[in-house]
């Protein structure tokens, strides 16, 4: 493929007092690309996010999307250029309704101003509008829609990821990373949010899909990363990167990735 | 934005409902009660109470805006008051200015002060923005007492002379007695908290709401919470500056005693007990917390005691004052919906 | 300018930073380990000067005995204060531990106010008028056995922190509260040791200085705001960092007091404060605490 990349990350590097947590990671996404991020506990997955989101500062290494630099933009900076994340550890308003918590995260980026807001304008009319309706498709899409004004507090763990994830997509974003879309959550629901992680790509947007869930990640991604220990060990389409031994390894140790070779051969 | 979890029994008159109705009426009752006070009685001492009720009025919501609506608890909504309130009796009566620029500039002066404090200690833990905004209070109040060139220090500076205000039509307002203060204030008042409250219904309130119930999310999407925070304590700063200013005309003298503690209690008690983050709950308990103490003629030693019961009660059993005690109910009554359709 | 009274200054200094350092430290101790800030912190230090005056001047005790004896209720009072009011609390309801303390204070304050009224009363024991006499200097006898009790004081402090088992898990909550507990150690335990000793120290400072100064109810609003800055400078939560920055405030203060006119020397410590906050936010001494 020789699209010019949506996300291009190089060099990413990160240390925490002597440990380094990301050794010079370099990787791309092509746009509406799903790409999954898989690796042991520690290898730095969340880290990566953290650092090309802006939540962490990178020691360094440079990031892009879409040609333009993100290099040490602050996080709600590099929210509004496209690049949009779920966290691990699912994060909603508790306090406002759902249709209001998906209202808020496009506010930003409709490019309304304050004194505008102020005013109330017709601009700020539409806009809000704009953002309800777009809200309530969303809920639809992701089955929440009778709790439209509920507040987000009373949703079961595994509906506030599928509220996260429409929550993301009202940011008009290019690009999508979810932190562990699926951890602790039933076999159900992730049936369910696969079938969401598909419909969003339909519409072309390209997601960047972190899980310790392996199965999970191929059998929705098209290409997989695989890190450990801060460094990229292999970046291939599922099935390679199934069969590749440095992965086994990595999951496995030594002895284990033996054992599992043998098997296989 | 949705009021306080309460729900009239939605009866509808003619498209109107019951509770529409009086969500408009209520407030607009009341402004019309305390702009007519003068007219329907003589009772000097319903004015004063009527000053003190608007000034708290905007020093409290000002306070609901920083703490309830952006999270930040600030004691520094005093220095501002004071700040403005000095700025105002300085420039008049040194300076000759006319009233009305005199205490815009003091709003103008408090508010630089308010964005600078914000911008410096913002980045801090809360822990140590509390620590500093008690600070920068109680170094006003320093300032004012020994700075005794530009202050006059414990003394401070009385005889302000009665404001006069020109108005359009050649007339003019000589604003001396307690009826036309109680006017002054009451105007003054109602512009702050509609302004207010046109902030917290908007989606800069949300922002902010946004920003205290998350930071991290609303981070990921997009919204600069410094930005907002500024913006809140630097709209509270102006709002307790001109405040101040047009107070200290109605006491006819500016001393240290502006930056006085007990403000900051005050509005703090009015602020919990109101609900943090809820307008009209804050409103409310202004009212009640300005007429009631008057009423039972507590001493103010005693008053300060009962306030300081009421708000270890308050954290100990409900912290989210009335406000939150309602909203609490909303959520309940929306999760047995839930569970009653898995 | 002669040396002796530069040396007086000096010794006058020294006592306010041992007091100023024992109200520190308490309030860093307490900080530290629950991560509460004590609003009525200030309050303990003034109900143990009150309570000092009248055991000397209406139950006819001496300075000794009424020191002891104040500086063990304090202590009783921390725990009990613990139980009844903190000990619910924890780090995340940051914003309900200071109104809650707020509130303590206000209720002690105004409650002083209007039981004592605010007229400063002179606590005058047969020490009060005694003076040391060495070579150029003199000494108020007073002075000098406030600062030894303070002295004594940090070396029981340390004692006990540093060679005791709960003051060693004490020490360990303070720096990193979820690894303290992963090793079995008991935070309510520690917690409320903790109050007691915060308490206890404010209690003692305020009855070892109370013949110094004149008492009053308002005594204990003004030092608070001090001790604040000063556990900002030293680092939320760092104890010794309190107690070194409380001991050249107090030093600093007393010397620009003695050569300069005395505007603002209040204002110093918070000047000083705004200082550190802008260069070196964790303070001077680095976290004990994460700021």
């Amino acid at each position: 493929m020789s699209a010019a990349p949506l996300l291009e990350v190089r060099g990413l590097t990160k240390r925490y007092l002597g440990l380094t947590a990301l050794d010079s990671l370099s990787y791309s996404v092509e746009p509406g690309a799903v790409v999954g991020i898989i690796g042991p506990n520690g290898s730095g997955k969340s880290t990566n996010v953290d650092c090309i989101s802006g939540f962490q500062g990178a020691d360094a290494g440079h990031w892009f999307l879409d040609g333009v630099e993100l290099t040490g933009l602050p996080a709600h900076r590099i929210a509004q250029t496209g690049l949009v994340r779920s966290f691990q550890n699912v994060q909603a308003y508790d306090e406002m309704t759902l249709l209001e918590n998906l209202c808020v995260a496009r506010q930003e980026i409709d490019g309304i101003g304050w004194w505008a807001t102020l005013a109330r304008s017709a601009r700020l009319r539409e806009g809000e509008a704009a953002a309800e309706a777009r809200g309530r498709e969303l809920l639809a899409l992701v089955g929440l829609a009778e709790y439209a004004q509920a507040p987000a507090a009373i949703l079961s763990y595994g509906q506030r990821k599928l509220l996260a994830i429409a929550a993301c997509l009202m940011a008009r974003p290019k690009l999508i990373i979810l932190d562990e879309p699926v951890a602790g959550v039933n076999p159900t629901m992730i049936r369910h949010i696969a079938q969401v992680i598909r419909k969003l790509n339909a519409e072309g947007i390209a997601l960047i899909i972190i899980e310790h869930n392996v199965d999970f990640v191929m059998s929705l991604c098209r290409r997989v990363i695989v890190i450990e220990a801060g460094r990229k060990i292999a970046d291939a389409s599922p099935a390679v990167v199934r069969a590749d031994p440095r992965v086994l390894a990595a999951y496995l140790g030594r002895a284990g990735a033996a054992e599992a070779q043998g098997a296989h051969g | 934005m949705r009021a306080a979890g309460v729900t009239v029994a939605g009866v509808t008159v003619a498209g109107v409902t019951v509770a529409g109705a009086l969500r408009f009426l209520l407030p607009a009752g009341a402004c019309a009660v305390l702009l007519l006070l003068p007219r329907l009685t003589a009772n000097e001492y319903l004015f004063a109470l009527g000053v003190s009720f608007a000034t708290f009025s905007v020093l409290a919501g000002g306070l609901n805006l920083v703490y309830g609506y952006t999270g930040l608890l600030s004691f520094a909504q005093v220095g501002f008051f004071g700040i403005g309130a000095y700025a105002a009796a300085l420039l008049v009566t040194e300076q000759q200015w006319p009233f009305l620029a005199a205490v815009a500039a003091g709003g103008a002066i408090a508010t630089v002060a308010g964005l600078l404090i914000g911008y410096s200690s913002l980045r801090l833990s809360r822990h140590a923005f509390a620590i500093v905004t008690l600070s920068f209070a109680l170094l006003c109040m320093i300032v004012a007492r020994d700075w005794v060139s530009l202050t006059r220090g414990a003394m401070g500076i009385p005889g302000l002379p009665a404001p006069v205000l020109n108005l359009p039509a050649g007339l003019s307002w000589r604003i001396a007695s307690p009826a036309d203060f109680h006017w002054l204030m009451t105007i003054f008042a109602i512009a702050a908290n509609a302004l207010i409250y046109l902030v917290m219904t908007s989606r800069l309130g949300r922002a902010m709401r946004a920003i205290r119930q998350n930071e991290a999310l609303a981070r990921s999407q997009g919204i600069n919470p410094l930005a907002y925070r500024l913006l809140a304590l630097g709209l509270s700063a102006l709002l307790a500056g001109l405040a101040g200013g047009l107070f200290v005309f109605y006491l006819t003298i500016v001393d240290p005693s502006v930056f006085d503690f007990y403000y900051t209690e005050t509005m703090l008690i009015m602020v919990i007990i109101g609900g943090a983050g809820s307008f009209w709950g804050v409103l409310v308990s202004t009212a009640v917390l300005t007429v009631v103490p008057d009423l039972l003629r507590f001493s103010t030693d005693l008053r300060m005691v009962l306030y300081g019961v009421i708000l270890i009660i308050v954290m100990l059993v409900f912290p989210g004052g009335i406000g939150g005690w309602l909203r609490k109910r909303g959520v309940a009554r929306w999760r047995s919906v839930r569970v009653a359709k898995s | 300018m002669d040396a002796g009274f530069l040396m007086g200054l000096l010794i006058n200094g020294l006592v306010i930073g041992v007091i100023y350092a024992l109200v520190a430290i308490g309030l860093s101790l307490i900080f530290g380990v629950l991560e509460i800030v004590n609003f009525a912190h200030g309050e303990f230090y003034m109900l143990g000067a009150i309570a000092a005056y009248f055991l000397v001047a209406n139950a006819g005790f001496g300075y000794w005995p009424a020191v002891l004896v104040v500086t063990l209720v304090a202590v009783c009072l921390g725990y009990v204060l613990f139980e009844a009011l903190l000990g619910g609390l924890r780090g995340e309801s940051f914003e309900r531990s200071i109104l809650l303390t707020l509130g303590l204070s206000m209720v002690l304050q105004n409650g002083a106010v209007f039981l004592f009224t605010t007229t400063p009363k002179m606590m005058t024991t047969p020490l009060s008028y005694a003076t040391l006499t060495l070579g150029d200097l003199r000494i108020s006898v007073v002075r000098l056995y406030a600062l030894g009790l303070g002295l004594a004081a940090f070396a029981l402090l340390y004692v006990v922190l540093y060679r005791t088992r709960i003051g060693k898990a004490m020490r360990g909550v303070a720096q990193n509260r979820n690894a303290a507990l992963m090793v079995g150690i008991d935070p309510h335990v520690v917690a409320r040791l903790a109050v007691a000793i915060g308490i206890g120290l404010s209690g003692l400072a305020g009855a070892a200085l109370a013949p110094v100064y004149a008492v009053h109810p308002l005594m204990g609003f003004a030092f608070v705001f001090k001790a604040f800055a000063i556990i900002i400078i030293g680092g939320l939560g760092n104890v010794s960092g309190a107690a070194l920055a409380a001991l050249a405030l107090g030093v600093l203060e007393t010397l620009i007091g003695g050569f300069l006119p005395l505007v603002m020397v209040d204002a110093l410590a918070f000047g000083a404060m705004i200082l550190v906050l802008l260069v070196k936010p964790h303070g001077l001494f680095g976290r004990g605490v994460r700021v």
